[in-house]
């Protein structure tokens, strides 16, 4: 009996040292206030910390705590949305996808910020991004940076052979069909980019979309895929696998990082994914260093009006449930300003969305590739997240399972656009 | 000549089943340029433990291996606690209703796991309990109790009656035989059943991503799961922190597996 | 109370503590999960229920992925447990064996199950890359193939892929169980079939198998159960691609609830997901106690 009662009672001490385990939140409640920040290391881990420094210095009653949220953005996703929906005071301020406001905004979990921002303040920011978190004219989120898809080419190759930089998909596809064949090398690719069954996929097809003078929703505001445009955008990427061979089938499994370690080891020729595969292109033991330029995506000819770049990025919101907002606000001021955009950019390399930044001298001196970066961005575009609202995720989904059907030869692009169209006028009615 | 088409099949299983882990430790080694490499080598071309150094001082692995103990540890030690009540109740003590009890735990087993996490979200933020240890180990006690309760239940039944009968003879009280004379017998289950639950949470990956959600309080696996984002990807790290996670099981197998196995062998479906 | 009323009394309290845990973290969730699949959810209001019947069933039913991750649930788990089983046999006849080195050799068998499926398929995917991968380029220099194999990247391929890997993990698992069985079953069996002049094959085939059923069928429990809600590996290794090739029914309910915020479709799918285990696993008890009956 007596081994019964010292289990029993050593149990019960270890309960309650458990309960104090990782409680440490509840003990700071005098004195400054402590507000969480959910952000991922990934893109901004460099320069958050000397940006958090600068942020308590000036602000001496608030205390921030980072917490490193995942870098996976479907993770992400997933944490933010059992926080919000069990309506969590935590994260005060998240980072949050520029994809994901829609899905917030009419789930009433992104406070309106026009109490904390005038509207001067929010229209210094670009206005692609400023439009995925307005609705009713209302501002439910500042945004932090701003990426996108760029094409990147194998400068030494073209020249090799004579060739200009293709502007065109017509352009590019001859380019690397004529270049692998001359190369006689059976692991060269010509062409290489993300199109495994995810978001990365849809932001591929809508540059291609674009690029022949489609556009997602019509005028009337209704989604519009099944068109000439937008299936002439489909077959051409069927036919850059199986009729042009320029781009490998595996590229169906690939991701971003994927398709970097391909392009990195100078086995394709072209390549398109986001921007912040660059620094490890030409890091020192790169073998295609100094060899790699980046540029505009390319276009269908008689289009060079397009807007062909995919524009992505993170936009900061305030969590309505928030025991902090005003605080939460100021910090959301302080990591979008112009000065933490600098800090952004040059330790970081993520380009803040604010205007003019293009012309900005001291980000554009110590990080040089941004001029390149933001004059693609000059002819950028963003997903349809903000029409799409809360549906956008499922918006996505019907996108990519239709696009990659089509790429697997499962449907003729043509069903494969009929079907989605059917789809999206269901989820969308 | 049988013996050696013996030999060499164990021989053959032994590479299918520990190559990937070979593969783990050479990668461990090399550098990301040689990661990158084409065409990838297989034994690393210079090895460096500059990956070691990496994972331990600017990542938070010994943290997250650290979390993982914990939580390991006491959800283990209360399943098998639970496990071993219900189990001797239920295998020893023909009461009305022990098979019903023994087919709802079975039940409550398959049900899906990630249907139950929001709601499990929801109550364990009202009773305080999200980014505690506690809040983890408590999901973790009722998710793995059930097939606990099923290996011990079958391991009581193969101890003698007459155990129990001559003890009870002597005047011992219930509680006191199953805690002096049946506990120490079912050890050996216990151990086998204890095993099974600790690789089970440490295998667990959605409910610890969402009721751990700060970056501090991570399990081993959710933490270098997450390292993709992180760092994208980075497999040299990945496969460091991976070999270091899973070293202290290794250790626990290689040294306990005659007992595990055994443990299980007394018991389990023999009867 | 008399002495057998008191007795069954502790029986139930012994297996009370166990119940309650049980019921609170599993039962009640899970009643609520089969509450929301009959309702409207709206993510903003997690509490109110409008009960709209069998719509959301409807809707599943009438999803072509939906039926399309039922049909691949079914042959991942169908192929996998079998050879999973197969495997899992051979391991436990080795393990069961008096070995040089037998530490090692478990330990080695036993190592794959140990390592977690959300790193394990981060391993896989890499190993299997089309073009940078280490099986490729391995046995491209061997001669082996002329043409890079697209393990995870073709319809009928990833599959396949898949369920190595998961074979791979668990069979090990299953040898644990069936090694159970085998050292339970009394060597003077073997003896006398030895005597009688019986070979390894013969013994295998008329002593170990018939006494194994049992174990066998445990294990089969066990894993058809794990096999059938398998999320984790789909959605670290292909998130359900090429095509939806490998979408399971647990990764479909996981982008239900947890990407288009649709708990009530989401709840739905683990209901019949449930309901089809549940029906399973009363099938196979039934057998097994059958099996130990006679």
């Amino acid at each position: 009996m007596k081994r019964l009662l010292l289990i029993v009672l050593m149990s019960s001490t270890l309960v309650s040292v458990l309960f104090a385990a990782g409680a440490q939140e509840e003990a700071a409640s005098e004195g400054p206030v402590t507000i969480q920040l959910g952000i991922s290391t990934r893109e901004v881990g460099a320069a958050m910390p000397e940006l958090l420094k600068s942020f308590e210095a000036a602000n001496p009653n608030i205390k921030v705590e980072w917490n490193k949220v995942p870098g996976v953005p479907n993770d992400q996703h997933t944490l933010y949305v059992t926080n919000m929906m069990a309506q969590s005071e935590q994260p005060d301020v998240m980072a949050v996808d520029v994809v994901w406001p829609g899905e917030f905004i009419a789930n009433g979990w992104a406070e309106p910020l026009n109490e904390y921002f005038s509207d001067s303040d929010l229209e210094g920011y670009l206005d692609g991004m400023m439009n995925s978190v307005t609705l009713d004219g209302k501002a439910y989120g500042v945004p932090l940076y701003t990426n996108a898809i760029h094409f990147f080419y194998r400068k030494d190759l073209l020249d090799k052979y004579g060739l200009e930089k293709p502007d065109t998909w017509e352009e590019l596809i001859e380019s690397a069909m004529f270049i692998t064949e001359k190369e006689q090398n059976p692991d060269l690719n010509g062409y290489i980019s993300m199109w495994a069954q995810i978001e990365g996929l849809f932001m591929n097809y809508l540059q291609f979309m674009w690029g022949a003078g489609g556009q997602f929703f019509d005028t009337k505001g209704n989604p519009s895929v099944n068109t000439p445009e937008a299936v002439k955008a489909l077959e051409t990427m069927v036919d850059m696998i199986y009729k042009y061979n320029v781009a490998p089938e595996s590229i169906l499994t690939y991701k971003p990082n994927d398709a970097m370690a391909l392009f990195r080891q100078g086995r394709a020729v072209f390549m398109v994914v986001q921007d912040f595969v660059w620094p490890m292109l030409n890091e020192a033991d790169s073998p295609v260093k100094g060899k790699v330029v980046m540029d505009r995506v390319p276009y269908f000819e008689g289009h060079s009006d397009a807007n062909t770049v995919c524009m992505g990025g993170w936009i900061l919101t305030l969590n309505p449930y928030s025991e902090h907002k005003a605080e939460a606000a100021e910090l959301i001021r302080h990591l979008t300003s112009t000065e933490s955009g600098i800090v952004l950019g040059t330790k970081s390399g993520c380009m803040p969305a604010v205007k003019g930044m293009e012309e900005n001298a001291e980000l554009i001196s110590a990080y040089p590739i941004a001029e390149t970066l933001y004059k693609d961005f000059s002819v950028g575009d963003v997903r349809p997240s903000a029409q799409a609202g809360k549906n956008y995720p499922e918006l996505s989904h019907i996108m990519q399972k239709e696009i990659h059907a089509a790429l697997l030869q499962k449907k003729s692009p043509a069903q494969a656009m009929a079907d989605a169209q059917k789809a999206l006028d269901e989820l969308l009615q | 000549m049988k013996k050696t088409l013996y030999y060499l099949m164990i021989i053959a299983l032994m590479i299918i089943f520990f190559f990937p882990v070979v593969w783990i430790f050479l990668t461990s080694l090399k550098t990301t340029g040689e990661i990158y490499a084409w065409p990838p080598t297989f034994i690393p071309e210079n090895p460096v433990i500059d990956n070691y150094r990496t994972v331990f001082l600017e990542s938070n692995l010994g943290l997250y291996i650290g979390n993982t103990l914990i939580i390991a540890v006491f959800s283990t030690f209360l399943v098998i606690l639970l496990a071993s009540l219900a189990g001797y109740g239920i295998a020893r003590i023909q009461f009305k209703g022990a098979s019903i009890f023994l087919v709802f735990f079975l039940a409550m087993s398959m049900f899906p796991q990630l249907s139950v996490a929001p709601s499990l979200f929801l109550w364990l933020r009202q009773i305080k309990l999200i980014n505690k240890f506690l809040g983890l180990i408590l999901v973790y006690t009722g998710l793995f109790t059930p097939i606990a309760v099923w290996i011990l239940s079958t391991y009581f039944k193969t101890i003698p009656m007459d155990v129990e009968e001559s003890a009870k003879i002597d005047g011992c009280s219930s509680l006191r035989i199953l805690f002096q004379i049946l506990i120490p017998l079912a050890l050996p289950g216990m151990a086998a059943a204890a095993l099974i639950v600790a690789i089970f949470v440490w295998n667990e990956f959605l409910l610890s991503l969402i009721i751990l959600s700060k970056d501090t309080l991570r399990t081993a696996t959710v933490g270098i799961a997450l390292y993709p984002g992180e760092y994208a990807f980075p497999w040299e790290l990945i496969t460091t922190a991976t070999f270091l996670a899973v070293l202290p099981l290794v250790f626990v197998l290689f040294f306990f597996q005659k007992n595990i196995i055994g443990g299980l062998t007394a018991g389990a479906v023999k009867s | 109370m008399n002495e057998i009323a008191r007795r069954k009394m502790f029986g139930l309290f012994l297996v009370l503590p166990a119940f309650l845990f049980v019921f609170l973290v599993l039962f009640l969730p899970a009643a609520n999960t089969i509450i929301k699949s009959f309702t409207e959810f709206s993510p903003m209001n997690l509490q109110q229920n409008d009960f709209v019947g069998l719509k959301n069933y409807q809707k599943i039913f009438g999803n072509e992925e939906f039926m399309d991750s039922f049909f691949n649930t079914l042959h991942f788990a169908g192929v996998s447990v079998f050879f999973e089983l197969i495997l899992g046999l051979v391991l436990a006849l080795i393990l069961n064996k008096a070995l040089a080195f037998r530490g090692v050799i478990r330990t080695a068998i036993l190592f794959p199950w140990v390592l977690p499926t959300a790193l394990n398929a981060i391993i896989w995917r890499w190993l299997f890359n089309t073009d940078f991968g280490f099986f490729n380029s391995f046995m491209k220099s061997f001669g082996l193939i002329s043409r890079n194999i697209n393990w995870l990247g073709e319809v009928s391929l990833a599959m396949n892929s898949m369920i190595w890997v998961a074979v791979w993990k668990t069979s090990s698992f299953i040898a644990l169980i069936l090694l159970t069985g085998l050292q339970s079953i009394n060597d003077e069996l073997y003896e006398a079939a030895s005597i009688d002049g019986a070979s390894g094959f013969q013994k295998i085939k008329s002593i170990t198998l018939p006494l194994l059923i049992p174990s066998i069928l445990l294990a089969l429990l066990f894993r058809s159960m794990d096999a059938l809600r398998s999320f984790e590996l789909p959605f670290a290794l292909t998130q359900g691609g090429p095509g939806g090739a490998t979408q399971t029914l647990s990764l479909f309910g996981y982008r239900q609830f947890f990407q288009f915020l649709k708990f009530d479709q989401g709840a739905a799918v683990s209901v019949v997901q449930f309901l089809f285990i549940l029906v399973l696993g009363l099938i196979y008890i039934r057998v097994l106690k059958g099996e130990r009956d006679t």
